[in-house]
C-alpha cells in the first residue's frame, strides 16, 4: 500500500489542486476586505469563466490557443464584475443602509440563481469540455495530466501578479488603505466606490480564472462552481476571513489533506477530509490560522 | 481678506436633540480659527457635516464659492477641505511612509512621484517621524498618530482648508509643540485652519479669532480675550473662567 512514489505524487497533486482552491478563497477574502461583504455568487463567476473558456475554444480560437482563451475568460469575468458592482453592490454603501450584510446576502444569492438559470437557458443542462493541446507531462518521475499541471502554473502566475499589484502599485496601496479604514481612506481623497468596483472585479476574475483553468478537468455545466465555492469557504474558515496568506496556505493545506485522505484512507470520502480539517481548526483556532481576533482600526 | 469657507444655516437633529441649530460660520483665507465650546455643543457634528461624514437636514457649505453640500468625503477632500479625527484614523498595517503616500496619489495629482517623495521626506523631518518612516503605523503612540494624521492631510496637493478635530487631546507636550510648529508652517505657506480644541493656552497662542459654540448654536466670535469676558460664554463653561 505505502510507497514513497505514491506519497510524492499525492503531495504534488494536492498542492496543485490546492493552489486552484486558493484562487477562489483569495477572491472571497479580497472582496470581503474591501467591499465588506460576502459574495455568495463566487461559484457562478467560476461557472461564467468556464463557459467563456468553452465558447472561445470551441467556436473561435481552437484547442491550440487554449492559453489565450484563459486570458480572455479571466478578463471577461473581470469586466462582468466591474459592470455589475455599481448596479448591485454599490447601493449597500451609497445609501446609509441599516442591514448591509442582509442586503449583500440577498443580492448575491439572487445573482447566483439568475446566472445559473441563464446558463441552463442558454447552454442547456449539458456538460461541455473545452479542449487543450496539452500532452501528459512529467513532473519529476511522475506522469500528470497536462491541463492539471498548466492550471497550477497559470494559477501561480496569477497569484504572483496579484501580489505585485497589491504591494507595488498605487492602486494596490489605495486598496490596502481602504481595507483597513474606509472612512479615513475617503477623507484622504480616495474614491472608495471606484475601489469597490475594482476589488469586486478582481475577486470575481480570480474565480473566473479558476473556472477557466479547471474546465478541461472538471467540465462545464450550470452548477460546476458549487463544489469549488464550498472549498473556497472551507479555506476561509481554515485560514481566517480577510487574510491573504491564510487563503493561500489554507488552500494548499486543504488540497494536500484531501489528496492524502483519498490516496491512503478511502477516496469516496475525499470531500469529507477537508471538513475534518475545518472542524479541527474551529476547535483550536476559531478565528482561523491567520485571522485576527479583532481588526486594527 | 476674502472668505474661503462659508457655512450657512446648518441644522442637524438626532431624534429630539438638535446638535446643530442653523450654524453659520465663515473662515477668511489664511487664518487659523479656533472652535471652542463645552462638550456636546455640536463642534464635532459641525466638522462632520462640512467634511461630508454626516449630512445636514438643511443649510449649505461653500469652499471658494463652490458648493460642497451633500458631496461624498473624497470629493470634498478633492475640493481642498480635509480633516483629522479626534481618535486618529491612520492605516495601522501600512508603514508611516505609505500612510503619507495614500492621500497624495488618491488626489490624482498631476504632479510627479519625485515631488511627492520629496514632500514626504520634508514632512517626516518636520514631524520628527523620520526614524519611524518604515514602521507600521499601528506601532505609533497616540500623539505620533495624530502627527501622522495631520501630515497625511498636508500631503494632499492644493488643500485650502484643514479642519483639525481635537488635535492636542491626550498627547505629550513635545509632540504638541511639534504639531503646533507644523500648523504654523503650513499656515505661512497659505493653508487655512479650523482647530477644534479645549486647550485654551494653545488656542490663545495660535488663533487670533475663535468661534464659540454652545448648545448647537454659534454663541460668539472674536478674539479669545474679548470672548472670555462675555457672560453667556462663561456661564456655558459652568462658571469656569476661560482665563
Amino acid at each position: 500500500m505505502y510507497s514513497t512514489e505514491l506519497l510524492a505524487q499525492t503531495l504534488i497533486s494536492g498542492v496543485m489542486i490546492g493552489i486552484l482552491y486558493a484562487l477562489m478563497a483569495l477572491g472571497i477574502t479580497f472582496i470581503y476586505s474591501i467591499v465588506r461583504m460576502i459574495n455568495w455568487a463566487m461559484g457562478e463567476f467560476y461557472m461564467l469563466g468556464s463557459y467563456i473558456q468553452y465558447v472561445v475554444v470551441a467556436y473561435a480560437l481552437g484547442r491550440n490557443y487554449w492559453w489565450l482563451a484563459i486570458i480572455i475568460s479571466t478578463t471577461g469575468t473581470f469586466l462582468i464584475g466591474y459592470l455589475l458592482e455599481p448596479i448591485l453592490i454599490k447601493p449597500m454603501h451609497a445609501r446609509a443602509m441599516e442591514r448591509r450584510d442582509d442586503y449583500a446576502t440577498v443580492v448575491t444569492i439572487a445573482l447566483l440563481l439568475m446566472l445559473r438559470s441563464l446558463a441552463v437557458a442558454i447552454g442547456g443542462p449539458y456538460q461541455y469540455r473545452p479542449e487543450t493541446n496539452l500532452p501528459i507531462m512529467w513532473v519529476g518521475p511522475l506522469p500528470m495530466e497536462g491541463a492539471r499541471v498548466m492550471a497550477s502554473v497559470f494559477a501561480l502566475v496569477a497569484l504572483a501578479l496579484f501580489y505585485l499589484v497589491i504591494s507595488k502599485t498605487w492602486i494596490g496601496l489605495a486598496l490596502r488603505a481602504a481595507a483597513q479604514n474606509r472612512v479615513a481612506a475617503q477623507t484622504s481623497g480616495v474614491d472608495v466606490f471606484r475601489l469597490d468596483a475594482v476589488a469586486f472585479a478582481i475577486g470575481v476574475a480570480l474565480a473566473g480564472l479558476a473556472g477557466a483553468l479547471l474546465a478541461p478537468l472538471f467540465l462545464v455545466y450550470p452548477t460546476n462552481g458549487a463544489v469549488t465555492t464550498v472549498k473556497g469557504f472551507e479555506i476561509i474558515v481554515i485560514g481566517g476571513l480577510g487574510s491573504i496568506p491564510g487563503a493561500l496556505i489554507g488552500g494548499v493545506l486543504l488540497g494536500v489533506v484531501e489528496s492524502l485522505g483519498a490516496a491512503f484512507i478511502s477516496s469516496p470520502y475525499q470531500n469529507a477530509y477537508g471538513f475534518l480539517l475545518v472542524l479541527l481548526v474551529l476547535l483550536f483556532r476559531p478565528y482561523g490560522l491567520f485571522g485576527e481576533r479583532g481588526r486594527e482600526a | 481678506m476674502s472668505d474661503i469657507l462659508a457655512a450657512r444655516g446648518l441644522t442637524k437633529r438626532y431624534g429630539g436633540l438638535t446638535a446643530n441649530d442653523a450654524v453659520a460660520m465663515t473662515l477668511a483665507a489664511g487664518e487659523i480659527r479656533g472652535l471652542i465650546g463645552p462638550n456636546g455643543a455640536g463642534k464635532t457634528t459641525f466638522v462632520n457635516i462640512i467634511t461630508g461624514i454626516e449630512r445636514a437636514e438643511s443649510g449649505e457649505v461653500t469652499l471658494h464659492g463652490a458648493a460642497l453640500t451633500g458631496l461624498a468625503p473624497h470629493l470634498i477632500a478633492a475640493h481642498g477641505l480635509v480633516r483629522t479625527f479626534q481618535v486618529a484614523r491612520v492605516f495601522g498595517n501600512l508603514t508611516v511612509r505609505e500612510n503619507l503616500m495614500v492621500p497624495y496619489f488618491a488626489s490624482a495629482s498631476t504632479r510627479g512621484t519625485i515631488e511627492a517623495l520629496a514632500r514626504i521626506a520634508e514632512l517626516l523631518r518636520l514631524s520628527t517621524l523620520e526614524p519611524l518612516a518604515d514602521s507600521l503605523a499601528k506601532s505609533l503612540s497616540g500623539g505620533q498618530r495624530m502627527l501622522l494624521q495631520a501630515c497625511a492631510g498636508f500631503m494632499i496637493p492644493d488643500v485650502r482648508v484643514h479642519v483639525l478635530d481635537e488635535p492636542f487631546a491626550g498627547i505629550n507636550p513635545v509632540v504638541k509643540d511639534t504639531l503646533i510648529e507644523l500648523i504654523l508652517k503650513e499656515n505661512k505657506a497659505g493653508a487655512t485652519f479650523l482647530i477644534v480644541s479645549h486647550e485654551m493656552d494653545i488656542i490663545r497662542r495660535i488663533c487670533p479669532r475663535v468661534t464659540v459654540m454652545i448648545a448647537g448654536k454659534v454663541a460668539a466670535e472674536g478674539p479669545l480675550e474679548e470672548i472670555a469676558r462675555r457672560e453667556d460664554v462663561v456661564t456655558a463653561y459652568l462658571g469656569r473662567s476661560l482665563q
